[in-house]
């Protein structure tokens, strides 16, 4: 990558059409695999995270170190922690990308996951106790709708920031559209790294509007406060 | 209605109950001293029980373990002669109206849906449930409407009806309140407990309630426990006996200086002895007019005809008319400015005498002349002196 | 993907046989012209300067804004909208732009992408640490005569110094964790040595790098702890403690 190379090969323009039309398949295909990334991601920390909420919230002494290492693993640079499974599992594994990602969402999840039943009021807690419901249905019915609310915030912004890391695993040859991106940057060629950040943002603000609407179909008695304030 | 209990054995299984506690003690871990000591009390059915005490008097613990949301650490508790202990908690609890002060509905749901929270778990048909919901709501008074709004949207009053709507929903015959109006504004607690003893005099539950306030448990209570710290038992008797005669420094200090004062929010007018006062028919004669004012000791006497009073007038005045040679129907008469009813408290009677500044109120009964109030008779009735 | 095991020129040259504490703990390794030292000040430069450059932005704007105005609504509108920009993404698209003004691959690409990243929780938390104040304590101020001027910075600022702090703590650690992409994007930092160890199959490489990233960004979070030490007074790091978990 000499200067007077870079020079010429800025020249060329931010997105080729052609290369879009002729590379569809290509293009259709990252997306699907970034679609997928962020999803295993998401399904593993969503189901490590319930585990690790539901300990929080039984045994109040494992909150602090929960978040503590939740919090440590969330500050861990995403480059250093692809790096760090690419020996284990290999450079190429779906594993090497999946592990990375889902530990990032459990910093939100949990604190969302456990913020939304500790929202629950204690009086509506007793109020189920002393009509007589059992606790695994008090959980189900009650507690549960009042926290989705929050447990939806968390896998919102979980999911986004997924999508944005997803395009980092690229580095370990994963990484859906992230691998468009770095296609583009090593070749100076711009059509598929802009094509690949673009579908990358777009992709974020859908599955954010998609989770948000989610949301409020879940929890309707909000919709209605909301409407009325 | 027996459908509170699904166990037909239950004994329990009925529209009334009475609740007894026997040597009942809690101590909670870690605590070195009993919450509550060796209870021991006598619910009768279809009475309200008020738990009257300090904080840390142990009185929501006592309430508590009546559902078994607390397990007492020993001693009984019954409703009608089956232990609670014999019965599986969440079975005893839906067929136990529980309402607490913040009334605890799930914000998730209907009012209507709230409404029929136990009923829908005892597995009532959707029609059933409905059917029951609507009567509760004019039952407690609140709004059709409001059935399809969510909690948030109403005020505390109406939350707390729909709290007493829910916890009533089964047909409970044990209605447990714990503090339930704590959390309303005093006008709207006000009406509540009116409304709470207008509803207890339709559905005639066992209600034990929990209150850290005198006045409540004086106007809603037929019985008040008053406990001491540690869940001792200072006295059990009707508010009236509990400002009248109250067993000890620790009553007497509780209800307060002024309990006689309070006395005359509890009784009513017609609970004095009845007194009749300075009063003749209109067609009596100066003579007995002259002997009433003397037995009587005052200076105005009272007129009636046909048992309609008609005013007063001036003891100065008589002998100017008789003079006159007129009697006592031309005697100037003055309308009588206060007037109470026999439901009436005799605090409202005493304002009244106070503010119209007479002597005296009469007492009008359907319209009719039904004797005189005066301040003198007040003290001797809350003294219990009939003399 | 790694295509190559040979070191282009300009990238880490360490032969495969030379095993991670050789490397590592190498005096060389470090000092050399080129070496750890380097790549670390390169990273610790613009990390300062991203951070530094957010904190000028960020914090007059949502002082004002919490102090005069209602923000709710931009405020919680930037929280989702943040989230949803990844920093590779946005370095990668100003890339073309940075060459064709004849800038080169850095440091601007990739200095804005790290100050779109920090700006947000900066904002935030000074948006909240000033709203928190409780109108009372602000009421009080008011009616001992101080100006809005010296409200906000004797008052609001003080009490709400450490949520301040930590907010700048969370983007001074979030930028010391996403500068190594920088090395994917045309620059060096400390992220070369992952970059290179890769591009030549160098697992002595990926690890070294991987430790020098990960105990930068803890060291950022330890500095930042005993600046809080040191700048909170024990008043306002007690009420901070009791406020704790909320801002987090």
């Amino acid at each position: 990558m000499s200067g007077a190379a870079l020079l010429g090969e800025a020249r060329n323009p931010i997105i080729r059409w052609e290369w879009v039309y002729e590379e569809w398949d290509q293009i259709r295909e990252a997306l699907l695999e970034h679609l997928e990334l962020t999803m295993l991601a998401m399904a593993l920390g969503l189901v490590v995270s319930t585990i690790l909420a539901a300990i929080a919230l039984r045994f109040r002494w494992t909150m602090t170190p929960i978040t503590a290492t939740t919090s440590l693993i969330y500050t861990l640079p995403s480059v250093a922690m692809f790096a760090l499974l690419a020996p284990v599992f290999g450079n190429l594994s779906r594993v090497t990308a999946v592990l990375p990602l889902a530990a990032y969402t459990l910093l939100i999840l949990v604190t969302n996951i456990v913020a939304g039943f500790q929202s629950v009021p204690q009086s509506v807690r007793d109020a189920a106790d002393g009509m007589g419901l059992s606790p695994a249905r008090r959980v189900w019915s009650v507690e549960l709708p009042l926290a989705m609310p929050f447990i939806m915030t968390g896998i919102r912004i979980a999911t986004v920031s997924t999508v944005g890391l997803v395009t980092v695993a690229a580095i370990i040859g994963q990484g859906g559209l992230g691998r468009l991106i770095f296609n583009g940057l090593r070749r100076a060629f711009w059509t598929p790294m802009t094509v690949g950040a673009l579908l990358s943002i777009i992709l974020a603000l859908m599955l954010d509007a998609l989770i948000l609407w989610i949301g409020l179909l879940l929890s309707p008695w909000q919709r209605r406060k909301k409407a009325a304030a | 209605m027996q459908h509170s209990f699904p166990d037909p054995e239950s004994q329990i299984n009925a529209s009334r109950a009475a609740i007894r506690l026997s040597g009942v003690t809690k101590e909670f871990r870690g605590s070195a001293e009993a919450a509550v000591a060796d209870l021991s009390l006598d619910i009768e059915e279809g009475s309200i029980v008020a738990l009257l005490g300090p904080s840390g008097c142990g009185k929501t613990t006592t309430l508590r373990m009546i559902n078994r949301l607390i397990e007492p650490t020993s001693g009984t508790i019954e409703i009608n002669g089956t232990n609670v202990a014999d019965i599986p908690a969440q079975e005893l609890r839906r067929g136990i109206g529980y309402v607490i002060q913040q009334v605890g509905l799930f914000p998730h749901r209907s009012i209507a849906s709230n409404i029929g929270t136990v009923p829908k778990m005892l597995g009532w048909n959707k029609k059933r449930i409905a059917e029951r919901v609507e009567e509760l709501t004019s039952l407690v008074g609140l709004d059709h409407d409001l059935l399809s709004r969510y909690p948030d949207e109403l005020s505390g009053g109406q939350q707390q009806r729909v709290g007493v709507a829910r916890a009533l929903a089964a047909d409970p015959p044990v209605l447990l309140m714990d503090e339930p109006f704590g959390a309303v504004d005093p006008i709207v607690r006000a009406r509540l407990q009116d409304q709470l003893l207008e509803l207890q005099s339709e559905v005639r539950k066992t209600i034990v309630l929990v209150t850290h306030d005198v006045d409540e448990a004086l106007r809603v209570a037929d019985q008040i426990a008053l406990l001491n710290v540690g869940g001792v038992l200072e006295q059990l008797a009707a508010p009236d006996d509990l400002m009248r005669t109250p067993a000890n420094d620790f009553v007497r200090t509780f209800v307060g200086e002024d309990r006689w004062l309070r006395r005359l929010h509890l009784n009513l007018v017609s609970s004095l002895p009845h007194h009749t006062g300075p009063i003749l028919p209109i067609a009596a004669t100066f003579g007995e007019a002259r002997e009433v004012l003397a037995a009587e000791g005052v200076s105005w006497l009272g007129i009636t005809e046909d048992d309609v009073f008609l005013g007063w007038v001036q003891a100065s005045a008589l002998d100017a008319v008789e003079a006159a040679g007129g009697s006592l129907a031309d005697l100037e008469r003055q309308l009588p400015a206060a007037q109470v009813e026999p439901t009436s408290t005799l605090r409202s009677a005493m304002e009244l005498i106070m503010v119209s500044n007479t002597s005296a109120a009469v007492i009008n009964e359907g319209g009719k002349f039904g004797g005189v109030v005066t301040l003198e008779g007040i003290r001797r009735g809350l003294a219990g002196d009939t003399s | 993907m790694p295509d190559s095991a040979r070191p282009l020129p300009g990238q880490v040259a360490v032969p495969r046989d030379i095993g991670f504490v050789d490397w590592f703990f190498d005096v060389g390794t470090w000092t050399d012209k080129g070496g750890i030292l380097d790549s670390l000040w390169e990273t610790v430069l613009l990390c300062s300067i991203v951070t530094i450059v957010a904190v000028i932005v960020s914090v007059p704007i949502a002082a004002a804004l919490a102090h005069f105005g209602k923000a709710e609504v931009s405020t919680t509108w930037l929280v989702s909208i943040s989230r949803a920009v990844p920093t590779f993404a946005i370095a990668a698209l100003l890339v073309p732009w940075s060459l064709r003004r004849g800038w080169g691959f850095e440091p601007w690409p990739i200095f804005i992408a790290l100050l779109l990243l920090a700006l947000v929780p900066i904002y935030l938390n000074t948006y909240t640490a000033i709203s928190q104040v409780p109108d009372g304590t602000v009421d009080a101020a008011r009616a001992l005569g101080h100006s809005e001027t010296s409200i906000l910075t004797k008052v609001e600022f003080a009490l709400g110094a450490s949520v301040v702090l930590s907010g700048i703590r969370v983007a001074a650690i979030q930028v010391v964790a996403t500068e190594p992409i920088r090395a994917f994007l045309g620059g060096d930092g400390l992220g070369r040595y992952v970059r290179d160890g890769f591009g030549q199959n160098n697992d002595t490489l990926v690890i070294g790098g991987m430790i020098l990233i990960g105990g930068l960004a803890a060291l950022t979070g330890l500095i930042f702890v005993l600046l809080e030490r040191i700048v909170l007074p024990p008043g306002v790091r007690r009420l901070a403690r009791q406020q704790g978990d909320r801002t987090r």
